[in-house]
């Protein structure tokens, strides 16, 4: 290895500093690494294309279907140029009991081949003053002495030289009793001396012309806290300040609530702890090489540029850390993440081991320890209230009250809670809200970001509302939600308007005509009759679900060589829904190709547009965002984390504006110097071939006003010849709408939906301004950032989805078989369809798995135990989800501008209350709880 | 201690002494860097991690490599995911294997973790449906018997079936 200036030229790209700390990220390492099964796969790979408009298969599938090595797991120290090639290994030791006090390890029952090379504790931390980055909180490792604060709580890690002694040590320790030592007494967990994690209350009163209250009107409320728990003020006024209006128009409410002449669903919903569980057990790698103080890491994250500034930090403040000088984190392909690899402290675990190593250290979960210690989504109890008017049928007003379990260690369960408070009118138009959520430490384990981010909680328990208040007013199920669907003009219980077009009634209207609905009583009453020993039901739900975080921050650039290739990056990380595919086919509609190179999660070459961010996007004033705002390179994010529902959309927006920017003054000016020379009296008239939007290719070639087809070879070589732009990178911003911003492109003015550019010339550009294939910074004029008090939004970007179900339950055993489901879904256009399909049969999946099957225990025989695995967590299996009846429609766009929509989550929703509603259609009875198992449904038949 | 001689992808590899108490999966990946098998549990129920045997006396068959010594695949050829793709003299890759082939051009997959044990599953299986066909009719039951212990996380198995019938269907000589 040699000096930092080698770690550039090696493809490094210098992210930012942080404490002192040169943070790098760095390639992909896929088709990077040493040891290769083959030499090259590109010839293969390259036939993704296709014919340049639907890709033939997934960007990533050669490398996946034939074991490539792309993920973290895959790579050890011999994999990667520069390491040394002797690997170690580490495990990390955990506390199955959170009411004891922990009194230190014992391992006693390891031989001596089986001793690790090295021990870290809470003492070895605490003397080298290593700590957590701020976000996860005190006591990386608990010290003895100490109560747990959660069922698999770390408390040391070890660290063994070669594979076999750490292999034997774990195999004699993961399950073994006398390992961790904890007192006789039994101590109270400590969660009852705790506050809440956080605490949000959403009140709206809707009034003619403007609302009377609601937040994004009037503002956020927050509570004081007594006894740790926390509490509002009893009485309100009208006329008072934001918290006492919230106050008073919330107990109007409830007064109200008991009116008469409204019927009211009243009933508590709860739900399980639920593991993500995919497939891909978290993994870390990594070597400090202390000769260069280079600390080099391969991270399985959907958030590393959180990683880069957090893992930088972390050294910063550590005195250890001062030895390290630049930090090059590789970003891999994850074999799956639902949220589980997103601001989890486990690479965090993986960092520390380094400082205490020379070798390179491998640090890898086996299924038993993901379970202990992964991220989870812990139950939601709601005590819901939904009101009627017993005459119109329409929604009067809605008051839910959720305690959720946020686990022993403080994550995301925050937003999680209040985007599911914020989302759970769904489809419907609410005039009156009074939605309180509180999030609780519990001794369980961390609980964070899973797909559905609480909606699938909150919206589910809406829809089996809606279900149940059919059956009570005897009204058709899909009329009622017909009569309480969204409208235009209407504002959600924020007090914001949903951007967009509400298709809910199209959706409910395809339903409703849908033969499995239509049929469903008199189907129940044939099948039963032959099948005695099942019975039939059938259950429709709907849902509309938000994406985007109200500070997306997504970056792309494209480029296109000299011989015509097309070069995409952007910062998003591959989970698995098809990122790369869809931004390399994407880009076709500008470029008449699709992509030959789709970089992802390294955010190669952004530091060119210099940008820089300062404060919460969250919390930042409007004062404050107006002053920095003036700084061209200032944004409030800089990068955003990997998230579900977050490409389709948002990635989308840059890098469709880079390729369009890249047709309208590289490609298309190309073409007409083409034509006008070739193939017009260019000497004798001026030419007028319409701007570049009345251009379109057809079979990979260019052409517009009747003019010869070109191809993007020839264009692009014309493109390079010219000194014309043939790359652009570009940034944005979306708080519930975009950012926009003026740049000057080749001396006109461009008002564009973004925030930061570069630009990139061809061959022959020769001027400070346009250099030749390098991208340089082009500031922007001026800048129009989302007001600030649109947070108080909270959610505005819907996708709507429906589901219907039909299953059949045996009476012997409880047990349910999907025999159909259709799914409609709104997605806006459609990037790769057979990606969008994808989604929505493993949304369905999972919403099954959410259903009937899945659920981990609280206390000592949760996941925290270390004792979990598949065998005792039932995941869906083909035979669970009707895998030969999944059948769909997807509304088709409105326009050909319609915006693509984040559709990764919605799809998992809907499904979970039709199959509650069909089961209540089979046996005549409501859960309220999830899962519903066999084991429920026997005991009421 | 055990002694390992194995013929891996059609490769015969040297005899090798092995702890007895290490897994194939952890052969496979930790002593021949072959990553390409995929751990899922550990305990052997998601089959992410199956490898196909061929015995000596013809028959064939997948074994989970989580849960299997590596010691108790001594003197077995296997197959794994590496080995089914074709390449040319300088290891370029140049033909997968038809149910490679199917799987990618269905979108079977995403993040990618379970298909390594997907398609020697199915590999399998179409190898032994040339030897015994099957009745159209039972193509669907066939598949579900085959892949439906293989869990997968992120796809609902959809297309991953449905790849599956078009190729069998497709395929001269394995439905009558």
């Amino acid at each position: 290895m040699g000096n930092s200036s080698n770690l550039s030229r090696r493809g490094f790209l210098k992210q930012c500093v942080v404490g002192g700390i040169a943070i790098y990220s760095a390639p992909l390492l896929f088709g990077n690494d040493k040891f290769k099964t083959y030499s090259n796969s590109k010839l293969l790979q390259s036939d993704w294309k296709g014919d340049s408009i639907k890709p033939k298969f997934r960007f990533d599938a050669i490398a996946k279907v034939t074991g490539e090595k792309i993920y973290g797991r895959d790579y050890r120290s011999k994999d990667i140029e520069g390491w040394p090639s002797k690997q170690s290994y580490a495990f990390i030791l955990r506390v199955t009991k959170a009411n004891r006090v922990f009194e230190g390890i014992n391992l006693s029952s390891l031989s001596n081949k089986m001793k690790p090379s090295v021990i870290i504790t809470a003492d070895t931390l605490k003397k080298d003053d290593v700590n957590f980055p701020p976000f996860f909180g005190k006591e990386m490792l608990l010290a003895p002495g100490k109560v747990p604060d959660y069922e698999g709580q770390e408390v040391a890690i070890l660290i063994f030289d070669d594979f076999i002694s750490y292999k034997l040590a774990k195999d004699n320790l993961q399950f073994n009793d006398k390992v961790i030592k904890y007192s006789s007494t039994i101590h109270p967990l400590t969660t009852a001396s705790k506050a809440p994690y956080s605490t949000w209350r959403i009140v709206r009163e809707e009034g003619l012309l403007k609302d009377k209250y609601s937040p994004l009107q009037n503002g956020l409320i927050f509570p004081n806290l007594e006894n740790n728990k926390p509490v509002w003020p009893k009485t309100g006024d009208e006329n008072g300040d934001t918290l006492q209006k919230a106050i008073h128009y919330s107990n109007k409410l409830h007064e109200d609530i008991n009116n008469e002449d409204w019927h009211v669903i009243d009933k508590t919903f709860t739900t399980q702890s639920i593991e993500p569980a995919m497939l891909e057990a978290e993994a870390f790698n990594g070597w400090f090489d202390r000769k260069t103080k280079t600390m080099h890491l391969v991270i399985c994250s959907q958030s590393p540029a959180d990683f880069y500034t957090q893992a930088g930090e972390m050294l910063a403040h550590s005195p250890m850390g001062k030895a390290v000088k630049n930090l090059v984190v590789h970003s891999p392909y994850l074999g799956g993440g639902f949220g589980a690899k997103d601001h989890t402290p486990f690479p965090y675990f993986g960092l520390v081991t380094l400082l205490y190593s020379n070798n390179p250290i491998s640090l890898a979960n086996n299924r038993f320890e993901q379970f202990q210690s992964g991220i989870k989504r812990h139950p939601f109890e709601m005590k819901n209230k939904l009101a009627f008017d017993k005459e119109s049928k329409k929604i009067k007003g809605l008051i839910t009250d959720i305690e959720v379990d946020g686990g022993g260690r403080a994550n995301f369960s925050g937003p999680v809670t209040m985007v599911g408070l914020s989302a759970m009118q769904s489809i419907y138009y609410i005039p009156r809200n009074d939605l309180l959520g509180s999030v609780y430490p519990s001794a369980m384990p961390i609980a964070g970001s899973m797909r559905g981010f609480g909606t699938l909680q909150t919206m589910a328990s809406m829809e089996m509302m809606m279900n149940e208040a059919a059956s009570d007013l005897k009204v058709d199920p899909i009329e009622l939600r017909r009569i309480n669907v969204f409208k235009a003009g209407n504002k959600n219980t924020q007090g914001a308007i949903p951007n967009g077009d509400y298709r809910y009634l199209e959706m409910l209207n395809m339903a409703e005509k849908h033969p499995i609905w239509e049929n469903r009583h008199s189907k129940k009453l044939q099948y039963e009759k032959e099948n005695s020993d099942k019975k039939y039901g059938v259950g429709f739900s709907i849902a509309t679900k938000d994406y985007g975080t109200g500070a997306a921050a997504p970056s792309s650039s494209v480029e296109i060589t000299e011989n015509g290739e097309i070069i995409i990056r952007v910062g998003y990380v591959e989970m698995g829904p098809g990122t790369n595919t869809s931004q390399g086919a994407l880009v076709s509609k500008y470029l008449g190709g699709l992509a030959d190179e789709v970089i992802l999660g390294e955010m190669k070459a952004f530091e060119v547009m210099k940008q820089i961010d300062t404060d919460s996007p969250y919390m930042i004033s409007q004062d404050k965002q107006d002053k920095m705002s003036k700084n061209p390179q200032w944004t409030p994010v800089v990068h955003m984390a990997s998230a579900a529902s977050m490409s389709a959309y948002f990635q989308t927006h840059t890098t469709d504006i880079c390729a369009r920017l890249i047709l309208k003054h590289g490609l298309y000016p190309a073409a007409v110097e083409i034509w006008k020379t070739k193939y017009f009296n260019n000497a004798y008239a001026k030419a007028n071939f319409g701007d570049y939007t009345s251009a379109s290719w057809k079979n990979g070639k260019l052409s517009a006003a009747g003019f010869p087809p070109i191809d993007l070879k020839t264009l692009a070589k014309k493109a390079h010849e010219m000194g014309l732009l043939t790359g652009v990178m570009v940034h944005a911003f979306n708080r519930w709408a975009w950012a926009s911003a003026t740049f000057d492109i080749n001396g006109v003015n461009e008002d564009l939906l973004i925030d930061g550019l570069a630009l990139q010339y061809g061959n022959t550009a020769k001027s400070k301004k346009k250099k030749s294939n390098e991208f340089s910074l082009v500031n922007r004029k001026t800048v129009s950032y989302p007001k600030t008090a649109l947070n108080n939004a909270m959610v505005t970007y819907l996708a709507p989805c429906a589901t219907l179900v039909e299953l059949a339950i045996s009476q012997k055993s409880g047990e349910v078989e999907i025999l159909n489901t259709h799914t409609w879904l709104e997605p806006g256009t459609v990037l790769v369809k057979d990606l969008v399909e994808g989604q929505i049969e493993g949304g369905l999946s999972m919403g099954i798995g959410h259903a009937l099957y899945e659920s981990l225990p609280q206390g000592e025989n949760g996941a925290g135990n270390g004792t979990w695995n598949f065998s005792s967590y039932h995941l869906p299996l083909a035979k669970d989800v009707g895998v030969w009846n999944m059948n769909y429609t997807l509304l088709p766009p409105l326009s050909k501008s319609d915006p693509s929509k984040g559709i990764g989550e919605v799809v998992m929703i809907p499904v979970v209350s039709s199959i509650v509603e069909a089961i209540h259609h089979a046996i005549d009875k409501r859960f309220y709880h999830l899962p519903v198992t066999a084991a429920d449904i026997k005991k009421e038949i | 201690m055990s002694t390992l001689k194995l013929t891996i992808n059609g490769e015969k590899n040297p005899a090798v002494d092995i702890p007895d108490e290490v897994m194939m999966i952890e052969y496979l990946h930790e002593y021949k860097n072959l990553t390409g098998t995929k751990f899922g549990c550990g305990e052997g129920v998601c089959n992410a991690c199956v490898i196909i045997v061929d015995n000596e006396d013809g028959t064939k068959e997948v074994k989970k490599t989580c849960v299997n010594s590596a010691a108790s695949f001594n003197n077995k050829k296997i197959r794994t995911i590496e080995g089914h793709a074709k390449k040319d003299k300088n290891e370029n890759l140049v033909k997968l294997n038809p149910v490679q082939e199917a799987f990618i051009e269905q979108f079977s997959f995403q993040c990618g973790w379970c298909t390594s044990g997907f398609v020697n599953e199915a590999t399998l299986l179409m190898e032994k449906l040339k030897t015994n066909p099957i009745k159209k009719t039972d193509v669907e039951n066939v598949i579900g018997d085959a892949l439906g212990n293989h869990i997968c996380r992120c796809t609902g198995y959809a297309k991953y079936y449905e790849g599956m019938k078009k190729l069998i269907l497709s395929t001269d000589g394995l439905t009558r």
